[in-house]
């Protein structure tokens, strides 16, 4: 992708004014997207990304410059802005040592590279589920199908003499179904992916099933009563469940928030943050999985991080910079949605590990409350932990029985409370995937838990 | 850069091509960081993308890219020529030939492009300097950023259509973070603006700190209906998630409660919406729409009643009326669709205070979260996590936190009460004074 010779120089020029590290990152990215809709397929779209972006570190700051101009000219013009930024260093100045590259087995395989996948087969997928998920009758009034994949190649170098390089495969089926009764309109979704090859479409995904499921969810939720509202205990399915996790405790725990003392979990390691019964991990290396990644977007192999044991915070999530700020080490977190972004950590595919409680129980012995099958997204606020997300599909609970569907609502807290009220935690983890915006941008992770008992939430619905 | 939209263009034509066009956007942004006095984020950049259409026996197809060799000219001609074959949109998909002059608006401002690195830095580090100092509560500031922004667009077709613009933004955001005892809150005030005078540290790093400050030891409200007036900020986010279903293009497709309702009472009398892309320092002005088409204003709501959808040409054509200029693009290699430009609710006469005077007892809801989630332009639902205070005997009260308010945006839209005056753009073309929208559904704790 890159002559050693033209980094080598880049880096050097990037150090000029007395970094003492620089990292050159550079993507090229091929991109391709299909939408079917109102039957139709409209919008076929392909594009390419392509670009670097070169960091250069003094002491606990950085700067970043980024350019489409990836010939030796435009990375070098690149440097030497990034170079100008940097506050002159009187005693600084590293040079770029050799680049050696490092070779590594990866651990992901791609069969089915989708720029060698007819289109005709993935325009296949979109029918079925779209077929499939108008079964659920008239009152299905839109539904909308779309895939994307992307193939993305990028090298990582830097002046301590990395140089490697990581391939990106992703693909993904968005499947939303809209039933209307003409006054009003409710919706269903689910989204499965993977950083896999077109056979993840063949092999695991059925499309038929994905488009069958939001066709009668949304049908459920036109007809379903609106959600409660106040205060009640709460068991949430598994699955996209896994957001409560990525909200209340997932995010404050990326050294993004943490180094600059701006988390509630800030000085917690080895502290009691969650029941006893709530272990907690973010793994890079699960081969295929929609956060995984050989190495992290600064070049450090990805890991499998104990977050929580047994309650106990083991871990935080750490890229390069905030490692040094925190003088801890790099966890392989570091993560950006492309060369226009400087890297920070992120979560990759994170989920509360299975205990050893059962799903019937906990709901027989919840009294009354509300089962959140599906969950939509959330967001929170890292210093005060502050929390929210969607139900996008649930069913209240009348005395430890499932009683009606109900209409989607807001559940809120404060991540620090919230852990301490896990009460129970099912056996079998599932994973789900979704697209998390940060400060370096929106990258693929995968959320995940078993079904998971909250004692009490407040849940923002209408009745 | 002109070579290579040359060689595209004549690529397009041998390649069958009937109609092409090229839509450009080069970039220049900066943006630094600060934390503890220090610069922690510092980036500087230039970039360009470039989308591609092209009609091919009357279907458009799409392709982009931000590589600009002759490989991609390849992949770009490739794209089209595919994607407008494999597309089964029957719809009439136009160009524009440029026929209608664009109105002259001055979107850039030379001073803001000279301004210095060094003085972007400097007010950045005031403004959290101010930010810290203003009260001995406030402990540290979590976000503390400048940003400035210089984009040129340019469409050219092969129907003569040859048109650019240039313009220039800045922004001044600040987060302190307010703690006394156990309580712990942050609160936030930016200014976005086309000119770098405007960007007054002290207003910013104030107003922040006064919002941290203010939130201090708040409490949920016991869940139950409300009496609700959302301040003027809060309703501009909960506006921009809603604002699709005014597209024709939304409606078209079935995602919008508004089809087919033009001409009805859609929201209280007191209610006029406003489109207005050619507003005199407007943050979303610009002099044509992504099709080239000259911009207009557009009343979308007048007295509560619906006049008009926002249009691109081929919705336009679809519902056979004029196009009123609101084709966009959601970035360089997005197809066109329909959004808004400066968007706003027709301010109220009362003053905030003289509005929650008149509610007597309620809540004020200061900022919503969650909006990507817990709210849907589709059925018009939102239950999103608040944060405000109540009202009682017409004065504020206290802060409330923790707090969960739901609704339906359509009926919201019904329910108005009243506008204030205060109508502010807090941060894009979005605009709304605070208004008194009746009741909610507030879910929260018992005190």
């Amino acid at each position: 992708m890159l002559d050693k010779s033209i980094a080598r120089d880049v880096l050097d020029a990037a150090l000029a004014t007395g970094g003492d590290f620089a990292e050159l990152f550079m993507e090229d990215r091929r991109l391709g997207s299909l939408l079917l809709q109102s039957n139709r397929l409209e919008g076929v779209n392909s594009g390419r990304k392509h670009g670097a972006g070169i960091r250069v570190y003094t002491g606990l700051t950085a700067v970043y410059a980024y350019t489409n101009d990836t010939d030796r000219e435009g990375l070098l013009r690149c440097a030497k802005a990034a170079a100008g930024a940097v506050i002159e260093q009187k005693n600084g100045g590293a040079e770029c040592k050799p680049l050696v590259t490092s070779e590594y087995k990866s651990i992901h395989e791609y069969r089915m590279l989708p720029s060698d996948v007819e289109t005709r087969k993935k325009v296949e997928l979109l029918r079925a589920a779209n077929a499939a998920a108008r079964e659920a009758g008239d009152e299905i009034s839109q539904v909308l199908c779309l895939y994307n994949d992307s193939e993305q190649d990028v090298l990582i170098c830097n002046s301590d003499g990395l140089y490697v390089t990581d391939r990106r495969v992703y693909g993904r089926l968005v499947c939303q179904a809209i039933a209307s009764s003409g006054t009003e309109n409710q919706m269903a979704s689910e989204a499965p992916g993977a950083l896999r090859g077109f056979e993840h479409f063949i092999d695991t995904i059925d499309a038929t099933a994905v488009g069958r499921g939001v066709g009668k969810a949304a049908v459920k939720m036109l007809h379903a009563p609106m959600c409660p509202a106040g205060i009640m205990p709460v068991v949430i399915d598994n699955g996209f469940g896994g957001v409560i996790f990525h909200e209340a405790c997932g995010h404050s725990l990326e050294a993004t928030s943490v180094a600059f003392g701006q988390s509630e979990f800030c000085g917690k390691l080895g502290k009691q943050i969650a029941t006893p019964i709530v272990s907690a991990v973010d793994d890079g290396t699960m081969p295929g999985e929609w956060g995984s990644e050989n190495v992290d977007d600064e070049g450090t192999p990805t890991a499998r991080l104990v977050l929580i044991e047994n309650g106990i915070l083991k871990n935080y999530m750490i890229d390069r910079l905030n490692g040094r700020r925190m003088g801890m080490a790099p966890t392989g977190s570091a993560r950006r949605e492309s060369y226009a972004f400087a890297p920070t950590s992120r979560m990759r595919n994170t989920f509360i590990c299975p205990g050893s409680d059962d799903n019937d129980e906990m709901i027989a012995t919840m009294g009354d409350g509300l089962y959140a099958a599906k969950l939509g997204g959330g967001s929170v606020n890292p210093v005060t932990g502050e929390f929210n997300f969607a139900v996008n599909e649930g069913y209240l609970v009348k005395n430890g029985k499932i009683d009606t569907p109900v209409r989607g609502a807001s559940l809120i807290g404060k991540g620090s409370e919230i852990l301490m009220k896990i009460d129970r935690v099912g056996k079998e983890m599932k994973m789900a995937q979704g697209m998390c915006g940060s400060l370096s941008g929106s990258v693929p992770t995968n959320v995940g838990q078993p079904m998971i008992r909250v004692s009490s939430m407040t849940v923002g619905g209408r009745a | 850069m002109k070579d290579f939209i040359k060689k595209l263009i004549a690529s397009a034509k041998d390649a069958g091509i009937e109609a092409a066009e090229a839509y450009l956007v080069e970039r220049e942004r900066f943006r630094a960081m600060t934390h503890e006095g220090e610069i922690i984020d510092y980036q500087s950049n230039l970039t360009r993308g470039l989308g591609f259409r092209g009609l091919v026996n009357g279907r458009m197809g799409y392709a982009s890219t931000e590589a600009f060799d002759d490989e991609s000219v390849k992949l770009l001609i490739k794209g089209v020529l595919e994607s407008a074959e494999l597309c089964e949109d029957t719809d009439v998909e136009f160009l524009y030939d440029g026929k209608d002059d664009a109105p002259a608006i001055d979107l850039y401002d030379p001073a803001l492009d000279k301004v210095s690195a060094r003085e972007k830095l400097a007010l950045a580090l005031e403004s959290e300097k101010l930010a810290k100092g203003y009260d001995a509560r406030i402990d540290s500031v979590s976000y503390n950023m400048i940003v400035t922004d210089k984009a040129s667009v340019s469409i050219s077709n092969t129907l003569g259509l040859d048109r650019s613009y240039t313009v220039n933004d800045c922004m001044l955001y600040t987060e302190p973070v307010a703690k006394d005892g156990d309580s712990v809150c942050t609160g936030s005030y930016q200014v976005v603006s086309h000119h770098f005078g405007d960007l007054d540290a002290k207003l910013v790093a104030e107003s922040a700190a006064e919002r941290a400050v203010l939130s201090l030891h708040a409490k949920p409200v016991p869940s139950g209906k409300y009496r609700v007036v959302i301040l003027n900020e809060a309703m501009t986010c909960l506006t921009k998630v809603f604002a699709t279903i005014f597209s024709a293009q939304t409606a078209q497709k079935g995602l919008s409660l508004l089809k087919g309702r033009l001409g009805e009472q859609i929201a209280a009398e007191c209610v006029t919406l406003i489109d207005d892309p050619l507003m005199p320092d407007g943050l979303e002005s610009r002099p044509f729409d992504a099709e080239g088409v000259p911009s207009k204003a557009h009343t979308l709501i007048e007295n509560g009643v619906f006049k008009t959808f926002l249009h691109n040409l081929k919705t336009a054509h679809k519902d056979g009326v004029e196009t009123t200029g609101n084709a966009s693009k959601a970035g360089y290699s997005a197809p066109v669709s329909v959004s808004p430009s400066n968007f706003y609710f027709k301010p109220g006469e009362k003053s905030l205070d003289e509005l929650l005077e008149s509610i007597g007892n309620g809540l004020v809801i200061t900022e919503v979260s969650g909006l990507h989630a817990g709210a849907n332009a589709v059925s018009g639902d939102f239950s999103l996590l608040s944060k405000g205070y109540t009202v009682k005997g017409g004065k504020r009260e206290r802060p409330v936190e923790q707090i969960t308010v739901a609704g339906n945006f359509y009926e919201l839209l019904k329910n108005i009460h009243e506008f204030a005056s205060d109508l502010c753009f807090p941060e894009d073309g979005t605009g709304s004074a605070s208004v008194d929208v009746g009741e909610l559904s507030v879910s929260g704790a018992a005190e």
